[in-house]
């Protein structure tokens, strides 16, 4: 065997190898992102109410997507970022009607029903962005308890995460709502879990 | 042998930086970019965590990423050592010494456009930016490695007639194929801003949603196996071996680019194939400078 032959099979060899160092790495990649969506836990049952009057329930989780998130409309860093992130996702998952967002206030006391429609009026472009209020206490404990969010010294202590739940009413994972890295995950794994056979 | 060590060096750094651009590409087609979410540490500290981690880092992908800066940091030192060697030995010699500093300028440019990258949240353009200066690196090291060489073997090399239009086709080649790849990261920087926009799109609906200039990736791709067949055809009686072989080379690689181009087309863009198309390319830039630089007699 001349020289040049060697090295032609030498460097088959190579890419060869790194072709199964890749393959293997992209399946363990694609693994490791559906494992790092493992359900978290059940969505507690819980009922609030709609700006608009509706009575909101768990159930209206079943067979949608959901991004929920815990706001009051007074609140001057967070809550803007987080409802405007909001509304980016809506508009960006507006041809589906799978997926819903939810903003349950945690400052009942002034948030009234007008002005939950004001703040939703400000922000939402369609009818699938829900905002929800109920007596505070119940709030509280629904997000400390329920989605393991704290929720100390309300309405300023609320937890600034995203919580996403699957179709089947299961936490599936949280997300920092003011942080656009954190977004874009949040919109990769919408995507998974509208593809996701249940 | 001060020659010989130097030429080693250069070609270990050489082969360094290729593996580093399959690796980096490895890191763009699996999605772990932003496996460490902050740069130069990765999560809390300056290795990723090995087991499952509270703060939710994926730590497959933080591995990936990880792997990554790790090789550029091999990188780094291969072209450190270089460049002691062409200081130490070849003060006198300013082109070798030149460009070796270049090569580690540019690598160390490289390095911090990685971290750009993960400050800016992947943001499409630094990629492009990251990816071309690579390219600019491997062409770099691959100049100093032919020239080198040629300093080791000048017998090799003895006699040959400089062939000025063979030698401007090269040029014109390598500017037509770093345009070529420029198209192609056009593309895909292209997918990804409609893909953020429109997420439920599938990748068939990506590709038709590219404007017109998807078109011109394809039929430059075909015009460049034209030219490289050109270039063989004229080569074909050329007194150096590694010049036909080389010239062969680019053909092949050119022919095998566009078959995985049109395979990523037809069987909406798998991983594998865009790795090994994105890394086939950078190939091409390294090739055709050794080419350009072993057929000139100076």
């Amino acid at each position: 065997m001349n020289d040049l032959n060697k090295k032609l099979i030498l460097s088959f060899l190579i890419v060869f190898f790194l072709g199964i160092v890749a393959l293997f790495t992209l399946r363990e990649a694609t693994e490791s992102k559906i494992r790092n969506l493992n359900v978290v836990s059940n969505v507690p049952s819980f009922e609030l109410a709609n700006f608009n009057g509706d009575i909101f329930t768990d159930n209206n989780l079943t067979d949608k997507i959901t991004i929920l998130s815990f706001v009051f409309t007074s609140c001057p860093d967070a809550c803007p970022i987080m409802s405007e992130n909001f509304s980016i996702l809506q508009e960006r998952f507006k041809d589906s009607d799978l997926i819903q967002f939810v903003s349950i206030t945690v400052d009942p006391e002034y948030d009234s029903s007008d002005i939950l429609e004001a703040f939703s009026e400000k922000y939402s472009n369609n009818n699938n962005w829900y905002f929800l209020r109920g007596d505070i206490n119940y709030i509280s404990t629904l997000s400390e308890k329920g989605f393991f969010l704290s929720a100390s010294l309300l309405p300023a202590g609320h937890s600034t995460r995203f919580v996403l739940i699957d179709k089947k009413k299961n936490i599936r994972k949280y997300y920092e709502g003011t942080d656009d890295a954190a977004i874009m995950e949040l919109q990769n794994d919408i995507v998974f879990l509208v593809n996701e056979k249940v | 042998m001060k020659l010989r060590l130097f030429y080693n060096s250069a070609v270990i750094a050489t082969i360094l930086s290729y593996l580093l651009i399959f690796i980096g590409g490895l890191v763009r087609v699996s999605g772990a970019g932003m496996g460490c979410p902050n740069w130069p540490k990765c999560g809390e500290g300056w290795i990723p965590p090995t087991n499952v981690d509270i703060n939710q880092l994926n730590t497959t992908l933080a591995w990936i990423e990880f792997t990554n800066r790790m090789f550029g940091v091999v990188l780094g030192v291969s072209i450190i050592i270089l460049n002691i060697i062409a200081i130490f030995y070849f003060r006198k010699n300013h082109t070798l010494l030149f460009y070796s500093i270049l090569s580690l300028i540019f690598v160390v440019i490289n390095g911090l456009l990685g971290g750009a990258l993960v400050w800016f949240e992947l943001n499409p353009y630094i990629k492009t930016a990251h990816m071309l200066f690579a390219l600019v690196l491997v062409s770099i090291l691959s100049y100093i490695c032919i020239k080198s060489y040629k300093m080791l073997n000048p017998n090799i090399f003895q006699g040959l007639k400089n062939n000025i239009i063979l030698s401007k086709s090269l040029i014109f080649l390598w500017i037509l194929i770093v345009i070529e790849i420029l198209l192609g990261t056009g593309l895909r920087t292209g997918i990804e801003l409609i893909a953020i926009d429109n997420p439920l799109f599938s990748k068939s609906d990506q590709l038709d949603a590219l404007p017109y200039y998807k078109y011109l990736h394809s039929i430059l791709g075909f015009s460049l196996l034209f030219f490289s067949i050109y270039i063989n055809y004229n080569l074909r009686n050329h007194p150096l071996l590694l010049a036909r072989q080389l010239a062969y080379f680019i053909t092949g690689m050119i022919v095998l680019q566009i078959f995985l181009g049109e395979m990523m087309i037809f069987f909406d863009l798998p991983q594998l194939t865009r790795l090994f198309h994105t890394w086939g390319s950078s190939w091409l830039v390294g090739i055709i400078i050794i080419l350009y630089n072993c057929m000139k007699n100076e």
